[in-house]
């Protein structure tokens, strides 16, 4: 998150790490590269409500 | 031969659905935004159904099976504060703990220069909303998160572990209430999904009320781009919750964004065109808002009735329900309107009397949905929630 904030990266709705700035911190997929996607972006998305349901709703 | 669960149901869904399209459904639809009322006639405290949840639901559906309501919120003590104590939120007075167990639930504004948002933070929102409510704001409104760069404590661990997993719990109940909701008592859950305006944001949980309006005084276009910035999340939460049939509307929580909270141009130029597009996007994917107009919004019904023909319901609290008919009704559903010091001070007969003229000047129609004007509160009394919900029963059959 901290990284991401000094690189400027721009944060779409419903994503706190982008899975491309993910995809740079692994090896070469040899698997399923669009499941690894995904699953990434769907867990992901959780973290993306609890921020912002802290915000709206609690 | 009585009906059962499942036909009540769909009775009672046809008739609200019909309704919120502003069309004349059977009788005029109830749904009553039952708050800490539920607890006073389920015999609970004001503590007990804001901490455990769980007493909430049951207070709920009790209520819903013994009052004649075709609609209800699954739990209308929205904040569970077993939650909120989890990330050790600094905002909330908790029933029982920090006030009176009889006292619901109280947020607590901070002043002006201890607001959660500084005044120099606003290019780190505009650029970074995410990240910003992560590394700045969330370690503001907390007493256990810390900010990046300073040593994570246990607290700090635990605040973000059982904060996450609490509200996965308490969402994943709240679908269960809903479901127990319709098969016990045939009862629809009102609404689906959460929608605050961006300016609205601004002054609740990021600079405050008298740090925004000075902003919006000094700084206008920072005031601006930060709701804009804002927009496209806010929008993404409200679709996320919706009813995915499309039968129920997404709620939007209005609170301080009407004059003379703000001016007429501040209106014009950041409320509405920041809350606009979305309102209108989410109509265009298929869903209704409920604009639950909270204090008085009556100096902005024209620039409402710009809205698309159906894509709103309109609910009165403080406003003139005549009025908002006269300007709205032949666009959108209306709902509310029944002062809520009836039900807490009057008499039986005074809530009657005041139902008689609400839908004798509004519901004519079809296109009215009956309840109190604000979320009903442990003040009201039982005998006049009753008298509301019979005599709409009886009198408001088309």
């Amino acid at each position: 998150m901290e990284q991401s904030t000094k690189e400027n990266v721009y944060r779409k709705p419903g994503v706190c790490i982008p899975w491309e700035e993910k995809l740079k911190e692994l090896p070469p997929i040899p698997g399923d590269a669009e499941l690894a996607r995904q699953i990434w972006e769907e867990v992901d998305q959780l973290g993306y409500i609890f921020i912002w349901h802290c915000l709206v709703s609690f | 031969m009585s009906k059962s669960k499942a036909e009540l149901y769909q009775e009672r869904l046809k008739r609200y659905t019909t309704a919120v399209k502003n069309g004349k459904p059977d009788m005029i639809p109830i749904r009553p935004f039952v708050a800490e009322f539920t607890a006073r006639y389920a015999g609970y405290s004001c503590q007990e159904v804001t901490h455990d949840y769980r007493k909430a639901h049951l207070a709920v559906r009790k209520c819903a099976a013994d009052f004649d309501w075709d609609a209800v919120v699954g739990n209308m003590v929205y904040v569970w504060t077993g939650l909120t104590q989890a990330i050790d939120l600094v905002y909330y007075g908790v029933p029982g703990i920090d006030v009176s167990p009889d006292v619901g639930f109280q947020y607590r504004e901070p002043p002006e220069d201890k607001a959660f948002m500084r005044l120099e933070d606003y290019d780190a929102l505009i650029q970074d909303p995410t990240g910003y409510l992560f590394n700045t704001w969330l370690p503001r409104v907390s007493r256990a998160i810390v900010p990046p760069g300073e040593p994570a404590t246990f607290r700090h661990n635990l605040a973000f572990l059982k904060g996450g997993m609490a509200m996965m719990d308490y969402f994943g109940a709240l679908g269960e209430q809903n479901e127990l909701l319709r098969d016990e008592t045939g009862t629809v859950s009102a609404i689906s999904g959460i929608l605050k305006a961006p300016l609205d944001i601004m002054a609740d949980k990021l600079r405050g009320y008298y740090g925004l309006v000075h902003d919006l005084m000094e700084c206008p276009d920072k005031v601006l781009k930060a709701c804009e910035a804002l927009a496209p999340h806010l929008l993404w939460i409200a679709l996320s919750g919706a009813d995915p049939a499309g039968n129920v509307p997404i709620t939007m929580w209005m609170h301080r964004s009407c004059v003379p909270f703000i001016t007429p141009d501040h209106f014009e130029h950041i409320y509405w065109p920041t809350i606009k597009p979305i309102i209108e996007e989410i109509w265009r994917r298929g869903h209704q808002v409920l604009l639950y107009a909270e204090g008085n919004w009556d100096f902005h019904l024209e620039t409402f009735r710009t809205l698309p023909a159906g894509s709103v319901i309109f609910h009165v609290d403080q406003g003139d329900i005549f009025q908002a008919h006269r300007i709205l009704g032949d666009k959108f559903c209306l709902s509310g309107g029944l002062p809520n010091t009836l039900l807490s001070m009057g008499t039986p007969e005074e809530v009657r009397e005041y139902c008689k003229k609400i839908i004798d000047g509004v519901a004519a129609d079809g296109g009215y949905i009956m309840d109190a004007s604000a979320i009903i509160q442990n003040d009201a009394r039982v005998e006049n929630v009753q008298a509301m919900t019979e005599f709409t029963r009886d009198y408001g059959q088309y």
